[in-house]
């Protein structure tokens, strides 16, 4: 079945490619298909599956969202440098759809995560601050905000 | 519009995020390892700021042998490819002596005159002895020759405006000329899928740039209108300038510019339009005069027509037409005419011998024939592919046809199966195209026979097979009984 590309407005082709069809289903996939392999992997208790990908996600979206600045390529001449994946999506727009889908599957993760460990510590702990500093960092007010100065520019 | 199916859209981005994620396991690696080794450049900044030659070192490196291949013939509709080899994993490359001649689908030599042409090359080469390779000088200096005249009296004749000036580079002469003709307190608004020289002449210029949806004349209303009522970003008084940039093809999607209703709400909106035409002059149009004369767009209604001279007349450079005002202001204040090296002579002797040959005043109707072949060829390849079941992108009547391939894994296997077939392809992928949308990019000449085109359908059939880029189903054959097809087998 096909779908149709609409053509962008957006000219940061480094967050064009999140406007196409198809990226939540990758995403949600991806995520599934993690929880698969380390249930193969590891031959743990799917609660214990399900906070390993929760945390591997946290670390993972955290590192490439909120923490890389700029573009991994030359041609726009560095002005997205100061700004992080998260602040350069949508050209800024604060509460599109893209941004509550992204805001959303943290905590959902988190649900399904505490959920089937039986909200048991330590697992509960780890995953609750996670999902409190992934939410923390994709509010509104957060945009280009940098806490004590951390991941500022030189 | 694009039409994806959407299980390859899924694909692709999983494999892109695999690309990625090998990457930076690799450079994770790489770090450790270089902290190891000492380095003598203490206290020297970094080339390159954080990790913005990531994709280059990453991602292109491993399909480098893709790209920037080099010939070692005229780019005719056959040529020599030379072939390379790499110890290191194509991160460098070494040439050998050895060519393999290969059928040209990749050059952008729409009428043919990328090789020898009967009535240019003498012309050429006299002019070469005459004057010698360069002017070595600027316009306003000792450059200018009475072929200069020439040429830019040919270029008003041809594109059918008042007057013209003439540059030594195509890009230089967009990148040039946007910010002489508009500064801070204008606004810019131009397609989302412009060309990078537009983009860099538009950054250069300090006015205002906003982006319309490509090729939507709606959405250009809806952003002029947003943008009249708003006015400049914090003081919101009027606009000094707008100017609305399109250009005639768009060279990633062959398609043809909706000119007639962009200039009909540029005209509403009293905002100015400049056309870049440098896929479409010479190309496209009945007597090759460009987008205006096959849609039927007086050139008095465009304001600036830019144009280069390296896709349909074989040299290089660009011009700029327009009315005898604005062109006399482009000679005193453009630095690329005050500053840059005039283009060479005998490249402009070559773009006047191909305008004539083009007009018909060279006394032999070559010109008509090879805009009728041109026009054949690209209607005949474009149907073709279609009905194989790939998905081409593109208008009819548009010499650029852009193969959607889509995953990156099949960008570097169909353009190495392609080369290993004698067919030369230019495949594309991020960042010059959107990351979901990487094609193979297929330009038609004139100086390709019908079958040269055939044997290159075979080929593409059978690599698109090898590779799975027949995303639509192929229509059913059938024996075409009408003179002008051949019964493909």
């Amino acid at each position: 079945m096909y779908v149709r590309a609409l053509p962008t407005t957006d000219v940061n082709r480094n967050t064009e490619w999140f406007t196409y069809p198809g990226v939540w289903t990758t995403y949600i996939l991806i995520l599934f298909f993690s929880w698969l392999l380390v249930l193969s992997v590891f031959h743990c208790s799917p609660g214990i599956a399900w906070t390993i990908v929760h945390l591997a996600h946290f670390t993972v979206t955290y590192h490439s969202f909120h923490w890389k600045k700029g573009t991994p390529f030359g041609d726009d001449q560095g002005i997205y440098n100061r700004l992080t994946w998260w602040e350069q999506i949508d050209n800024g727009k604060q509460l599109t759809r893209n941004r509550k889908f992204l805001t959303v599957v943290p905590v959902v993760l988190y649900l399904i995560a505490s959920h089937t460990t039986d909200y048991q510590h330590p697992m509960l702990f780890l995953n609750t601050l996670a999902v409190f500093v992934m939410v923390v960092a994709k509010f509104p007010h957060m945009h280009k905000v940098r806490i004590f100065g951390i991941n500022g520019d030189q | 519009m694009i039409t994806i199916p959407y299980l390859t859209a899924v694909s692709t981005y999983f494999s892109y995020g695999l690309l990625f994620a090998f990457g930076q396991l690799r450079d994770f690696f790489r770090r450790f390892i270089d902290w190891w080794l000492t380095t003598n450049l203490h206290g020297y900044a970094p080339i390159c700021l954080g990790h913005e030659d990531f994709y280059i070192r990453r991602l292109y490196h491993r399909i480098q042998d893709c790209f920037e291949r080099p010939i070692s013939s005229a780019p005719d509709a056959w040529f020599d490819v030379v072939e390379r080899y790499s110890n290191d994993n194509n991160k460098t490359f070494k040439r050998t002596t050895k060519t393999s001649r290969c059928l040209n689908l990749g050059s952008y030599n729409y009428l043919g005159f990328g090789s020898f042409d009967e009535y240019c090359t003498p012309r050429v080469i006299e002019s070469l002895k005459k004057f010698s390779a360069s002017t070595c000088s600027s316009r306003v200096d000792a450059g200018t020759t009475f072929v200069h005249a020439e040429l830019e009296e040919c270029v008003t004749r041809f594109v059918g405006k008042p007057a013209a000036v003439v540059f030594g580079m195509g890009y230089a002469t967009n990148s040039a000329i946007i910010p002489v003709l508009i500064g801070k307190g204008g606004l810019i608004i131009s397609d989302s899928l412009n060309h990078s020289s537009i983009v860099n002449g538009a950054r250069g210029s300090g006015a205002t740039i906003r982006v319309f949806q490509h090729n939507t004349p709606s959405h250009l209303e809806r952003v002029l209108r947003e943008q009249i009522a708003d006015g400049q970003p914090r003081t919101h008084r009027p606009w000094k300038k707008i100017i609305v940039v399109v250009e005639g093809i768009y060279s990633m999607e062959g398609e043809i510019c909706h000119l007639p209703e962009v200039v009909a709400i540029c005209k509403k909106y009293k905002a100015y339009v400049y056309l870049d035409e440098a896929h479409s002059i010479g190309a496209i149009g009945k007597t090759g005069k460009g987008i205006c004369e096959l849609l039927g767009v007086d050139t008095a209604d465009v304001d600036v027509m830019m144009g280069t001279f390296t896709k349909s007349f074989g040299s290089c450079g660009g011009y700029i037409a327009g009315s005898k005002e604005l062109v006399q202001y482009l000679k005193h204040q453009c630095p690329a005419h005050l500053y840059a090296t005039s283009i060479p002579t005998p490249s402009a002797q070559q773009i006047i011998s191909a305008i004539k040959v083009i007009l018909g005043e060279d006394g032999s109707n070559r010109g008509a024939q090879k805009l009728a072949r041109i026009r054949e060829n690209s209607n005949f390849f474009r149907a073709e592919l279609q009905k194989m079941g790939f998905e081409v992108l593109g208008d009819n009547d548009s010499p650029v046809m852009p193969i959607m391939l889509y995953n990156p894994a099949k960008i570097p296997a169909f353009s190495r199966e392609c080369l290993r077939q004698k067919v030369a392809v230019v495949v594309v992928g991020f960042p010059a195209t959107p990351l979901l949308l990487a094609r193979a990019r297929i330009c038609i000449s004139a100086s390709h026979s019908r079958e040269d085109l055939i044997r290159a359908l075979k080929v593409i059939s059978k690599v698109g097979d090898l590779s799975g880029i027949k995303y639509f189903p192929a229509e059913p054959k059938k024996i075409e009984q009408t003179k002008n097809d051949i019964k493909l087998d």
